[in-house]
């Protein structure tokens, strides 16, 4: 990131050209062509992480499949029970998408305030998933507060896997599957997702509180599931954090003194933006503002 | 194999590799120097142009990506040399410094004048995240782009 690594400008002839990018007309076309490619093949979505490979030392696959104007892949529906989000869905059409379902409000925030406008409106859902390298993602925190579902199609099958069991795999997915859609079950909810970027927008985040409550009558928390991003390598749940809550009323400063309790369970990850101890001490400070969110939403 | 670009309303051809960004070809090629490669991540903003009408980071954007589709860069959006509203605003507004990040600025508040006529200060704000600028402290941009508005 721009605050990060040296700024490189790399002239075409010496970048690793991939033999092939190949634009797949049809959700059967693209699995042909992955199956066919096998290891050396990959989607390519947005391309946002992608075509940054260069910058990392990365090579490029030899085959590429684009992934990004497939109609199966690029539509959000919407039903009384479940919507389920195409894997190619951008960031800014997910966010529009949600516009008007509170209940979503929190995965509204993470797709429509991550990185830029020009950013959003290329990078989509299935690579912010799949791609186990980067660590900031914001749709992983808020999505896994949703008890989200991911389906990974290969040629001829496809299975259905919960978020945590799929990013505990997602590194070594076999060659020629790709994630096809994300399936959230509808509840009643307050969900928030607040981040803390070095400027005020921009920048990776330094740290992700995802948030989703059910609260009673009395307001006080029936089931709650947060969510963490971006200090440790992959996002997690915090599941001490919200057993503290449960029974409690949702309360904005209780919640963060219970946090800044259990925040040692996080080992922070170094890097050249922030440090492991500060991605840590922030998670109360934003544990306090996604419980005000919610409380507003 | 080639691809086929419309750039600022010419039809172009590139037998670039797949992968290069378009932001290469635009200058290597078709020597279109507005569009500049600073950081290569997405996050300046200088290499922004139209594709079919929204704006894009260049330097993200693979060639075969690019193929058919409708390009405009900072070079048209001055046609016949007359500046556009935020063009003319920005100067009138003395608001340019170096210069580095302008063709990316000229393009995001281009974008922002057509779609949205009844912008506030905020959502020049939110429109300019990916735009960064070295020099200016953004404030002078801002006023201009708000002459602009009220202007159109
Ligand atoms: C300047 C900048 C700032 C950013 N800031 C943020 C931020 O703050 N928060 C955030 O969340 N994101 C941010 N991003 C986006 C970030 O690049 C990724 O999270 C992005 O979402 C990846 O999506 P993509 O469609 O561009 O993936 P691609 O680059 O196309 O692919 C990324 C990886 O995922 C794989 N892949 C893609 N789709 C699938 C699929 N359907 N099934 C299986 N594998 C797949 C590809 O093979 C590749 O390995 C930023 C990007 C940029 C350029
Ligand atoms: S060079 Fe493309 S965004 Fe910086
Ligand atoms: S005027 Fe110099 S970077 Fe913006």
């Amino acid at each position: 990131m721009m605050s990060g690594s040296p700024i490189q400008n790399i002239p075409v002839s010496s970048r690793d050209a991939p033999a092939s990018i190949y634009v797949a007309p049809s959700l059967a076309a693209a699995r042909d062509a992955l199956s066919e490619y096998g290891p050396v093949g990959a989607p390519l979505a947005g391309g946002t992480w992608i075509m940054r490979s260069p910058i990392r030392h990365e090579p490029l696959r030899t085959h590429y499949v684009a992934i990004g104007r497939i109609a199966e892949l690029t539509a959000v529906q919407i039903e009384s029970d479940a919507i389920e989000i195409g894997a190619a869905v951008t960031h800014a059409a997910l966010a529009a998408a949600l516009d008007d379902l509170p209940e979503f409000a929190g995965l509204a925030a993470a797709a429509g305030g991550s990185a830029n406008p020009a950013i959003r409106a290329m990078a989509t859902i299935g690579g912010n998933l799949a791609t186990s390298e980067f660590f900031a993602a914001d749709c992983v925190p808020a999505l896994l507060c949703l008890d989200a579902a991911v389906e990974i199609s290969g040629r001829n099958d496809h299975e259905r896997i919960g978020l945590a069991d799929f990013l505990a795999v997602r590194s070594t997915l076999a060659p020629g599957r790709l994630v096809t859609r994300i399936i959230l079950p509808r509840a009643r909810r307050k969900t928030a997702h607040v981040r803390l970027p070095l400027r005020r927008a921009g920048d990776y985040p330094v740290a992700i509180v995802s948030l989703s409550v059910s609260v009673d009558a009395a307001n006080r928390v029936q089931a709650a599931r947060i969510a963490v991003g971006s200090v440790e390598p992959s996002a997690r749940r915090w599941p001490r954090l919200e057993a503290a809550l449960i029974g409690h009323p949702l309360d904005a400063a209780a919640a963060a003194r219970r946090a800044a309790e259990l925040a040692d369970e996080f080992v922070g990850r170094d890097s050249v933006d922030a440090p492991a101890w500060y991605r840590v001490s922030v998670l109360p400070g934003l544990v306090r503002r996604a419980v005000i969110a919610a409380l507003g939403s | 194999m080639g691809f086929n670009l419309t750039v600022n309303g010419d039809r172009l051809t590139s037998a670039a590799d797949p992968a290069t960004p378009l932001v290469d070809i635009l200058r290597e090629e078709m020597h279109l120097t507005g569009a500049k490669p600073v950081c290569r991540e997405g996050f300046c903003g200088a290499c922004l142009v139209l594709l079919d009408g929204e704006p894009t980071p260049s330097c993200l954007l693979p060639a075969a990506l690019a193929d058919g589709r409708e390009i405009r860069t900072v070079e048209g959006l001055a046609p016949q040399g007359t500046l556009n509203c935020i063009q003319a605003a920005l100067e009138d507004s003395d608001a340019v410094q170096c210069g580095m990040c302008f063709p990316g600025m000229v393009v995001s508040l281009t974008h922002l004048l057509t779609t949205r006529p009844d912008a506030t200060r905020d959502d020049i704000l939110m429109a300019l995240t990916g735009n960064i600028c070295r020099c200016t402290g953004y404030e002078r941009i801002v006023e201009a782009t708000l002459l602009a508005l009220a202007t159109a």
